[in-house]
């Protein structure tokens, strides 16, 4: 790679670069583009500057730096955040967390680790598996996503249905805050630090309350066994059916996930088929856990309500090998769309399980409506839709189509009692849409709470909240 | 003004709302006048009426954390929560309640059990405590381990901000990021920041079976707690609790003046009895080990969440109760307990648990006032050198006044000092309750 | 778009040099990310501009006309070792590897190599790699210099310091260099061993035949044990692979018309070199826009096929002799990512009685080795191999794999830390066990 000799007029490149090293910062254009967007990318902006702090005193002492100099700056990780929340819309100085990637340590006895941000998640749960332990927040991108990104937006994934998301798995955070000042919150990673739930509130609020530098989380014990069962349905509501049935006989599944025809087609032609039917309506990826006494109970239990629910093919994973199978095709469902679509937009809506069947039927209709295809890919168990909306943005106006789509399928969770994110977070994306579940009052309550962290508004602006005075109606025209 | 006359104008406004004149009480956190409201609109009615005519308030439920945090004997006003309760929506198949805040705690769980469902805390005092005031004080028990706390099951709160304004945080559904995650913010908030008008949460089913082992240690050698404890978390058995019982607490509970752990098992009968059969197989020697099926585990519970002094009660007799909440990390948990035996010194009865699996001890004293508070100082030290902290939760209200009950300010509470200015700016809400003073 | 489109706009955006990339590769990008960890460039830098979507973005980029073919968007491209991994883990299956061999290409034609690199560059690739007869010169002299004491004497003498760092160390684990077998087996077929089944055709490779010529000689000895009669076209040539990395598909697309020629009889193809048979699948792709050699191409790619896969399907004989080893495998990039094979190898390896098969975790991360990248980018190529040689399990005896370019990196990353593993070749080691079995002398 050649290097590059510091070479720019601009005093606020040139001090940044003081800060983190002339081999630490990217500033030239054609360095910036790979930054104009994360995972969603409907909008794009180039940042000013990207710079890669090695410890938590350069993170602060750049945020201290852009505080001071009133420069917009906002916090990345791996980039794979699918609301938004990592595009530097007021063109920030980017500070880029992959650097700080140590696992600073591990305490089995007590069951936490304490990791860097910019650590990968499945790196957390490949280095403590061999002792049998495991960190439970797997989102599908936990391949390559950081546990501070998984932080900002309180990431989620299959197993929450059991396990929880990301905040209930955080017990220690170190944070940067916006004027520069480093502040830890539950030192030690003790339950219950006595004052406001800080944790709770950080978790989640997409970057826009302080950058997190160091993370205690919890870790888990392997489930002792573990079995995974594959459902095939004909009819879509049978699908649907059987997830409320399996809820309603007391069983905790680790995992319940659904598939509809569309969202098949895809995984079966992309990277990772499994040889799933082309002609039934929806599956079922269901999985529990727990202590392997009572797990063939339980299994047969969710066989039988498949059985009465009209299931055309059911079957237990036999190995290990099988088990993973499912798993890839199901995980890499979202870029799958890539083989069937040129572009997807992917929406993740929440809504009361019980509402399933209806809100399915009202995303046809949209999907008929607006012409475009719209596959289901669902951690049916929590309820969590995401439907995703395939179009091609080459053609004109059919990315605005699309867009509309997809909020109308949040307007339709938003009106069963749901909410419009589940685990994407809201970002740039859903900003607007954040008006379908919280009064003006309700968003206010939310913005004064931003304003006592993060005074100037200089961190990560522009996203999570509606733009002030202006309605969704408005968006639409 | 007279209370006489603030009971005139309120008679004036709410003229069907019950309303008591109100005496000091020895725990404090009172108001001259407790009004008790029946709807919400009531409750904004109340606070609009308390903020025009600059008044402040104090919040209550059932009454049982009286003790926990405050430094007001009588405020203007009391608003009791007792007689706003009820089931609002039940979503049985959806799995998710949500319940108005002065709605007890137990007969909700009852009612909840005809569904075969229930919620997934345990907080002390069930039996007089408000849902309410379990995720207003944040409590929890021994099966935090197995569910998690207050901030694992809420998903949606309805509150009365200061300002009189309605404020939703979270929703209906069990999985949302959709904002801040503003639910945290008032768990455990001690009602500082708004009045709690409903709660949404969560519901597990009722475990199909259960089962309690006790496992007793006539040596009272704390190293093999330790290396059990350790040996057995390592194991893939998922117990809900993991609570070790000091020698005084035992008895209590047990009849056995011996340290005792207290694993429970809630699952399919056949994991429950698999799991019982683990505890068997590494029993280390020197110990006995009880297993108490269904109903005498149900009822060993009864009896253990109510060993907590309990603010709605008389206090009995002369001697002065105190009850601190000490977080450790995990397995210090041990060493918390055995250092907490040494306070018997200062002539007090010394009861105490904690969970090995999530850090956290409840040490119940009771003796004479000097000694209690000289007990309380000497926790707030062995915490702290452990690098946790102890929170006084129940204490009578003169000590509170002398003792930091909080134990000190964390370093960033400049922002907890900053969301109550922005939310509270009048400090109209259970004044002086928090931390710092807040 | 379609392609056909193109060819009649002969420009794409800021690509102007006819072959213009294909933009339906990128088309599936969805930007989602599950390539960054499987990038060796992302993991050194932790940049996204030499992550495998960032280069994506950058490449469509300069299609969309926003971004230019400057030396800033060079870098990033020429950085990628093109291992494939990313391809591997891109759940739409996007061709990265490809895109960035079509953008090199637009690159050259825009911003000529010049100074130093374009000597190096120009030398290997056009002067001597197309040329067996300059190849096999070189690999004479090799020897010459191997066996006349010269090395030992340029060795101790420190003139290795002359040389770029890298190439000193290359210099250092160089194989003693056999007969080229493309020489030695010169217009004669090597018969089978008892009844022919089948007859086969050896892509010797131009570096494997000259400073690898006994792993060919191992080839043809198992591929003749297990019944096959071994032919070795004379015309063949190098496969192209460096230059088509490298941007130059002029020489790529020549040296490929030659090798389909020179293999036009034969029903099949083996090869013994991952890079080359990849390579040598992939050559309906450089004639995309070439109707006619397109089919020819397409035709002549399906008879190819990696030595360990073919022995593994067409039923190869279960060595007797034991072979008490510890061993580990390392997954060439052009094998497991470039060609889906990674359990073939693996089932030979265990095949042998005696051999203990330990797992390298990451066994399929890039060495650094990459063509010439090791001498082009010398300091990430080390960053790379640093990482890999920190996966090696403990206590192994042999690293096997099955790429010569794999084999000579791994060599370096051994001897500069100091470590005492063996490179071998997998086809060599299943040679050993027969020659063990048949009572003659087995190890090299």
């Amino acid at each position: 790679m050649r290097k590059k000799a510091l070479y720019t007029n601009d005093p606020h490149i040139q001090a940044l670069a003081q800060i983190v090293g002339e081999e630490a910062i990217l500033y030239r254009k054609e360095d910036l583009i790979a930054y104009d967007c994360d995972g969603f990318t409907v909008h794009r902006h180039l940042p000013k500057a990207v710079v890669f702090p090695k410890h938590t005193a350069e993170v602060a002492a750049v945020v201290k730096y852009c505080h001071e100099h009133d420069l917009p700056f906002l916090a990345r990780g791996a980039g794979t955040g699918l609301s938004g929340g990592a595009i530097p819309l007021n063109g920030e100085v980017v500070i880029s967390l992959v650097r700080m990637k140590r696992l600073i340590s591990v305490d089995l006895e007590n069951r936490r680790a304490v990791v860097e941000p910019g650590f990968v998640n499945l790196k957390l749960t490949n280095s403590v598996a061999n002792r049998g332990y495991y960190y439970a927040p797997d989102p599908s991108s936990q391949y390559c996503c950081t546990i501070g990104g998984n932080v900002a937006e309180n990431a989620g994934g299959a197993h929450c249905l059991k396990y929880g998301v990301t905040t209930n798995h955080i017990l220690g955070l170190e944070v940067v805050l916006p004027n520069g000042e480093m502040i830890e919150i539950g030192e030690n990673g003790i339950l219950d630090p006595p004052g406001y739930d800080l944790l709770g509130l950080l978790t989640g609020s997409e970057g826009t309350l302080g950058i997190v530098t160091k993370i205690t989380v919890r870790i888990l014990k392997s489930p002792e066994a573990k079995q995974t069962v594959l459902a095939y349905f004909d009819r879509v509501n049978d699908a649907s059916q059987t997830v409320s049935d399996i809820i309603s006989a007391g069983i905790v599944p680790a995992a319940l996930e659904m598939m509809d025809q569309t969202a098949i087609e895809a995984v079966e032609a992309a990277a990772f088929p499994v040889g799933h039917p082309n002609d039934i309506e929806a599956l079922l990826l269901i999985e529990v856990d727990g202590i392997s006494a009572g797990i063939d109970e339980q299994i047969e239990e969710i066989l039988h309500i498949c059985r009465t629910r009209n299931v055309r093919e059911v079957k237990v994973a036999q190995d290990e090998q099988e088990r993973a199978k499912w798993w890839a095709n199901r995980k890499t469902g979202f870029g799958a769309m890539g083989a069937i679509s040129p572009d997807y937009l992917v929406q993740d809506g929440v809504i009361p399980r019980s509402k399933l069947p209806e809100v399915l039927q009202q995303i046809q209709q949209i999907s008929e409506k607006y012409g475009l295809r719209i596959a289901n890919i669902f951690h049916a168990g929590d309820g969590n839709l995401h439907p995703l909306v395939l179009f091609d943005s080459e053609k004109p106006g059919e990315t605005e189509k699309a867009l509309a789509a997809g909020s109308e399928c949040l307007q339709a969770c938003a009106a069963v009692g749901g909410s419009i994110t589940g685990e994407h977070g809201v970002g740039i994306e859903k900003k607007e849409e954040m008006r379908f579940i919280f009064t003006d009052e309700e968003i206010t309550a939310q913005t004064n709470i931003r304003d006592v962290f993060n005074r100037k508004n200089l961190l990560n602006a522009g996203k999570l909240f509606p733009t002030p005075g202006r309605c969704v109606e408005v968006k639409r025209a | 003004m007279h209370t006489a006359q603030v009971v005139e104008e309120l008679n004036a406004l709410f003229p069907h709302m019950h309303k008591e004149e109100q005496e000091a009480h020895p725990l404090g956190n009172g108001g001259a006048v407790a009004l008790f409201p029946q709807t919400e609109d009531e409750i904004r009615n109340v606070v609009t009426y308390a903020r025009e005519k600059k008044k402040k308030l104090a919040i209550i439920g059932g009454g049982t954390k009286r003790g926990f945090g405050g430094l007001v004997e009588r405020t203007d006003l009391l608003l009791s929560l007792a007689n706003y309760r009820g089931i609002v929506e039940h979503a049985v198949a959806d799995m998710v309640i949500t319940v108005k805040a002065g709605t007890n705690f137990q007969q909700l769980q009852d009612y909840l059990a005809e569904y075969r469902q229930k919620i997934a805390l345990d907080p002390f005092l069930p039996l007089s405590a408000t849902i309410g005031g379990v995720i207003a004080a944040n409590d929890s028990g021994p099966k935090r381990l197995g569910y998690g706390a207050a901030r694992d099951s809420v998903i949606g709160l309805r509150l009365i901000y200061p300002d009189g304004t309605v404020i939703r945080t979270g929703g209906k559904v069990v999985k949302n990021v959709a904002g801040y995650d503003m639910n945290k913010l008032f768990i455990g908030s001690m009602g500082t920041l708004g009045i709690l008008s409903e709660v949404t949460v969560k519901l597990r089913p009722l475990p199909k079976y259960e089962s309690l082992v006790l496992l007793a240690f006539p040596t009272g050698d704390t190293d093999t707690i330790r290396s059990f404890a350790v040996q057995f978390l390592d194991s893939m058995m998922e117990p809900v609790c993991l609570e070790l019982l000091n020698p005084s607490l035992a008895e209590q509970l047990t009849g056995k003046r011996v340290y005792t752990l207290v694993i429970g098992f809630e699952d399919v009968k056949s994991a429950v009895h698999y799991q019982e059969a683990f505890v068997q197989r590494m029993q280390p020697p020197h110990t006995t080990m009880t297993i108490l099926p269904p109903q005498e585990a149900q009822k060993f519970w009864q009896t253990f969440y109510e060993i907590s002094p309990n603010g709605a009660m008389p206090p009995t007799d002369r001697a002065v109760e105190a009850a601190v909440k000490i977080g450790v990390v995990n397995l210090d948990v041990i060493s918390v307990l055995r250092e907490s035996e040494l306070l018997q010194a200062f002539n007090v009865d010394i009861r105490a648990h904690g969970g090995l699996g999530h850090g956290l001890c409840r040490v119940y004293i009771k003796g004479a006032a000097e000694s209690v508070v000289s007990s309380i100082e000497q926790l707030q030290a062995i915490a702290k050198q452990r690098k946790g902290y102890a929170v006084v939760t129940h204490l009578p209200l003169s000590f509170r006044q002398t003792i930091d009950v909080w134990g000190g300010k964390p370093s960033y509470f400049f922002l907890l000092e900053g969301i109550k200015a922005k939310i509270d700016p009048q400090r109209m809400f259970n004044d002086q309750r928090f931390v710092g003073g807040i | 778009m379609n392609s056909t489109g193109q060819n009649q706009a002969k420009t794409l955006g800021n690509y102007r040099w006819g072959d213009l990339p294909d933009p339906n590769k990128w088309a599936d990008c969805v930007h989602c990310g599950m390539c960054l960890e499987s990038c060796p460039t992302y993991e050194q830098t932790g940049q996204e501009q030499h992550s495998p979507r960032g280069r994506v973005h950058l490449m469509k980029a300069v299609a969309e006309g926003k971004l230019e073919i400057t030396e800033d968007f060079i870098d990033p491209i020429f950085a990628c070792l093109d291992c494939r991994a990313c391809t591997t883990a891109c759940p739409a299956d996007v061709d990265v590897g490809g895109l960035i061999e079509e953008v090199r290409w637009q690159i050259r034609q825009a911003i000529p190599l010049t100074g130093t690199k374009a000597f190096i560059s120009k030398l290997f690739l056009q002067g001597i790699f197309p040329h067996p007869s300059r190849l096999q010169a070189l690999g004479r002299l090799l020897k010459l210099y191997q066996k006349s004491g010269l090395q030992k004497l340029v060795r101790q003498t420190g003139l290795l310091r002359l040389f770029p760092d890298h190439l000193a160390e290359m210099e250092a684990v160089l194989p003693a260099v056999g007969e080229p077998v493309r020489k030695k087996y010169k217009h004669s077929l090597v018969k089978a061993k008892g009844e022919t089944k089948r007859t086969v055709a050896l892509l010797t490779g131009c570096v494997m035949d000259v400073m690898f010529s006994d792993i060919n000689e191992a080839t043809i000895r198992v591929l003749t044990y297990n019944g096959n009669d071994v032919v070795i076209p004379p015309t063949q040539t190098c496969c192209g692979a460096l230059h088509v990395h490298a941007g130059d598909k002029e020489t790529g697309k020549m040296l490929a018309k030659q090798n389909i020629e020179a293999f036009q009889d034969v029903e099949r193809v083996v090869v013994n070199a991952a890079g080359c048979g990849c390579m040598l699948k992939e050559y309906p792709e450089l004639f995309r826009d070439d109707p006619v050699w397109h089919e020819k191409a397409t035709q002549f790619s399906e008879k190819v096929e990696d030595i360990s896969k073919y022995l593994y399907d067409t039923g190869y004989e279960r060595p007797k002799a034991e072979l008490a080893m510890r061993i580990t495998y390392h997954d060439a990039c052009h094998l497991a990512h470039g060609q889906g094979i990674r359990q073939e190898p693996r089932a030979i390896l265990a095949s042998i009685p005696g051999v203990e098969l330990v797992e390298m975790p990451n066994a399929d991360r890039c060495c650094g080795s990459a063509g010439i990248y090791n001498i082009t980018h010398p300091e990430m190529a080390q960053a790379v191999l640093q990482s890999k040689m920190e996966n090696i399990p403990n206590e192994v005896e042999i690293i096997s794999m099955g790429n010569p370019g794999c084999m000579l990196q791994m060599a370096i990353g051994v001897l500069k830390h100091g470590r005492n593993e063996k490179i071998v070749h997998t086809v060599q080691l299943l040679d050993w066990a027969y020659q063990k079995e048949n009572g003659k002398e087995w190890r090299t």
